[in-house]
């Protein structure tokens, strides 16, 4: 049990890197999100195709090539270009999530908008409610509900796949993880990550979980 | 074909209406009005262009030509180059919303607030009126509906005839000059229709300027001061309810009647 002593403040260093991961990939992907599902339901097809576009791209490659040509990607082109805006490591990561991540919710999102009835739009158009109004006292708070199931699948898997952030070598939990088994000669530290992952994931299966139940009050 | 009724001060007025959906021509020209403080029932088959008619009058549809007022002000302003209609500018078209309510088919309340927050947020959000005399005015009127004791349910937890009464109190709380109905019991069970018609009929006893699209044959006669029978996209025939259900002689009325009280 002395292993574990040793081993899990090395985890936890790692783990701590992999929640800032996770947090700042939420905080900016959920308000991008948003706004490329408003853009991707626009009149305009100027704005509606380029958008369908990037969704595609961001969900029909791999987020680890995308992290890689983000991070070298910025590399070449500062170098080539003498620009200077590329980006280290971590904002590489964070950066990559974040616009890969929008897109998944960006889709979520659009479903959820559409699944509003046109009914709701047209009660609050003939009680003189704005556009504005109509948005966000009718729409949102009900567009919210209908998208926290969809929503707790893509943030569970957002935990596990903050691991990819290994391929251009942020040390988060499982590539630390994978240092102490080569350490070991066992793959027990990979396990004990495992626990990590899981007990998080527990956590935020319980948070979704307690918050479908609140806005269970209506419908 | 005006059956007998005077036309004094309208506070409705449509004149030569026409809407088409692409090739499709729901109103052909659609001309009647109504007078402050009276009932105007609308019926005829499915189809027949009743809704449109009414979501034309509300701005929920644009109308292709013709002339709409309400309450003295006109919804359109001329013709432009192509000869569709040109609509009066923003701020009159909001005047003339504000002055309209509509009470829908499906109720379509909003379902993530209470009964009083639905009554609530368009007087003081849109109006601007004080929370205090919205909530005040919003009990009084779920009285009225006698829904007592409601106020804080959610419209989930009504049934339809509540959910409808509801929604005719959260009409009313704007404060209306003209109440339109699209078909307002079409969506309930037969046993919850009552509840609904009688409300409508204690706002035509206490002079509310209403115009109601129903099959309810027996309700729309005994409401109304005006029918207007439309059968495919135009006004086949107008007039006061006795005239309408028994006096005239036109065929595809008395064959839509006549299929009515068969049942």
């Amino acid at each position: 049990m002395s292993d574990l002593a040793t081993l899990l403040p090395i985890l936890w260093d790692g783990f701590c890197t992999t929640l800032a991961i996770f947090g700042l990939t939420l905080l900016f992907s959920i308000p991008l999100g948003l706004l490329i599902a408003v853009l991707k339901m626009s009149r305009f097809r100027v704005i509606r195709y380029p958008v369908s576009f990037y969704i595609s791209v961001m969900r029909g490659t791999p987020l680890l090539l995308q992290i890689v040509a983000i991070y070298f990607g910025s590399y070449y082109l500062s170098e080539y270009s003498g620009l200077g805006i590329s980006f280290d490591r971590f904002p590489a990561v964070i950066a990559a999530f974040s616009i890969n991540y929008a897109a998944y919710f960006a889709e979520i999102f659009r479903g959820g908008i559409q699944a509003i009835p046109k009914g709701q739009y047209e009660a609050a158009t003939m009680l003189g409610l704005t556009k504005k109004q109509t948005f966000f006292r009718i729409i949102l708070p009900q567009v919210v509900k209908q998208v926290v199931p969809a929503s707790a699948n893509e943030v569970i898997t957002l935990v596990k796949d903050t691991s990819l952030a290994q391929v251009i070598a942020v040390t988060e939990l499982f590539s630390l993880a994978k240092k102490q088994q080569a350490a070991y000669a066992s793959i027990y530290p990979l396990f004990v990550a495992g626990v990590f992952y899981y007990v998080a994931n527990l956590l935020l299966s319980t948070l979704f979980a307690y918050l479908e139940k609140k806005l269970n009050y209506y419908r | 074909m005006n059956g007998g009724l005077k036309m004094d001060n309208a506070i409705l007025k449509v004149e030569h209406l026409k809407k088409s959906f692409g090739e499709n021509l729901v109103l052909k020209d659609i001309s009647f009005d109504l007078n402050e403080g009276e009932v105007l029932s609308i019926i005829g088959p499915s189809g027949s262009g009743k809704s449109t008619l009414l979501r034309c009058i509300t701005q929920l549809e644009m109308l292709d030509a013709g002339t709409v007022s309400v309450n003295g002000k006109d919804m359109i302003v001329g013709v432009d180059k192509k000869g569709a209609a040109k609509y009066a500018s923003a701020s009159v078209l909001r005047e003339i919303r504000l002055s309209t309510g509509l009470v829908f088919q499906n109720f379509n309340l909003f379902p993530h607030l209470t009964v009083l927050q639905n009554l609530c947020l368009a007087p003081v959000r849109v109006l601007g009126n004080d929370r205090k005399d919205a909530r005040a005015m919003g009990l009084f009127l779920l009285k009225r509906m006698g829904l007592e004791g409601k106020e804080k349910a959610y419209p989930c937890e009504l049934s339809g005839g509540q959910q409808q009464r509801v929604s005719i109190a959260r009409a009313l709380a704007m404060n209306p000059k003209i109440l339109f109905f699209d078909e307002p019991t079409s969506a309930l069970d037969p046993e919850l229709t009552g509840e609904v018609l009688k409300i409508i009929k204690d706002l035509a006893e206490d002079r509310m300027t209403m115009v109601i699209v129903t099959h309810e044959m027996a309700f729309a006669r005994d409401v109304a001061n005006k029918v207007i029978f439309m059968d495919k996209g135009v006004v086949v025939e107008q007039g006061t309810p006795d005239f309408v259900f028994n006096q005239s002689g036109n065929e595809r009325l008395n064959a839509f009647l006549s299929r009515f009280a068969k049942g």
